[in-house]
């Protein structure tokens, strides 16, 4: 098994149109979508869900505030799950509730890092 | 693969203050889309100019606190950018 990291991208003003309601029902959506990888051992980790605060910060060490600068799309989270090929973890990501509200995901391969010892 | 000195210089300066939440991933650069009606397009870059090469998760008391940590990420010497936002808490 490798691991892939899928991750969440929407336009923000997708998610400002969604009721009180539809996002409750959305949010189960989520725990289901989730709880169904994890039940199979799939769910390497959790990940995070990001907010709407940002920075970014670039060369020179120049600071500027949201993380909307140059794009209307946001990363709104992403998680990191076991899959044999990333043809797989594209199967699994086919399930994610984002796309049911506008939005997409971008499944990533990942490098193992090896941190030598000091 | 074992990461460059700088990363490692900077991200052990994180984890010393105990302020390395997750070490995160380095992302590869193969890449999958899935967009609605099971739409799938090859490739991370479909509609931006800029990839997500990596990321990490860290403590701060403050967003400010968390930008002056990011400050010192190599990847501002190549001409890479950090995007650094909040973490809602899921229960």
């Amino acid at each position: 098994m490798k691991e892939f990291a899928l991750i969440f991208r929407n336009n923000t003003t997708n998610e400002a149109k969604i009721s009180p309601d539809d996002m409750t029902a959305l949010t189960k959506q989520w725990q289901d979508w989730m709880g169904g990888i994890a039940a199979q051992g799939k769910l390497a980790n959790e990940g995070a869900r990001l907010g709407f605060d940002g920075r970014a910060v670039k060369p020179a060490k120049i600071v500027t505030n949201g993380p909307y600068a140059e794009i209307s799309e946001v990363i709104r989270g992403l998680i990191v799950v076991n899959a044999e090929s990333i043809d797989e973890a594209t199967e699994i990501a086919k399930g994610c509730p984002i796309l049911t509200v506008g939005g997409h995901v971008e499944v990533r391969d990942i490098i193992q890092i090896n941190m030598s010892k000091n | 693969m074992i990461v460059s000195k700088q990363w490692e210089n900077w991200m052990g300066g994180i984890a010393a203050q105990n302020k390395l939440a997750a070490r995160g991933n380095r992302l590869g650069d193969e890449g999958r889309t899935v967009k609605a009606n099971n739409v799938v397009i090859n490739g991370p870059f479909a509609e931006i100019k800029e990839m997500l090469g990596g990321y990490s998760i860290i403590r701060a008391e403050s967003i400010e606190e968390a930008t002056e940590m990011a400050k010192g990420c190599p990847v501002l010497e190549l001409g890479g950018t950090v995007e650094v936002r909040d973490i809602i808490a899921m229960s």
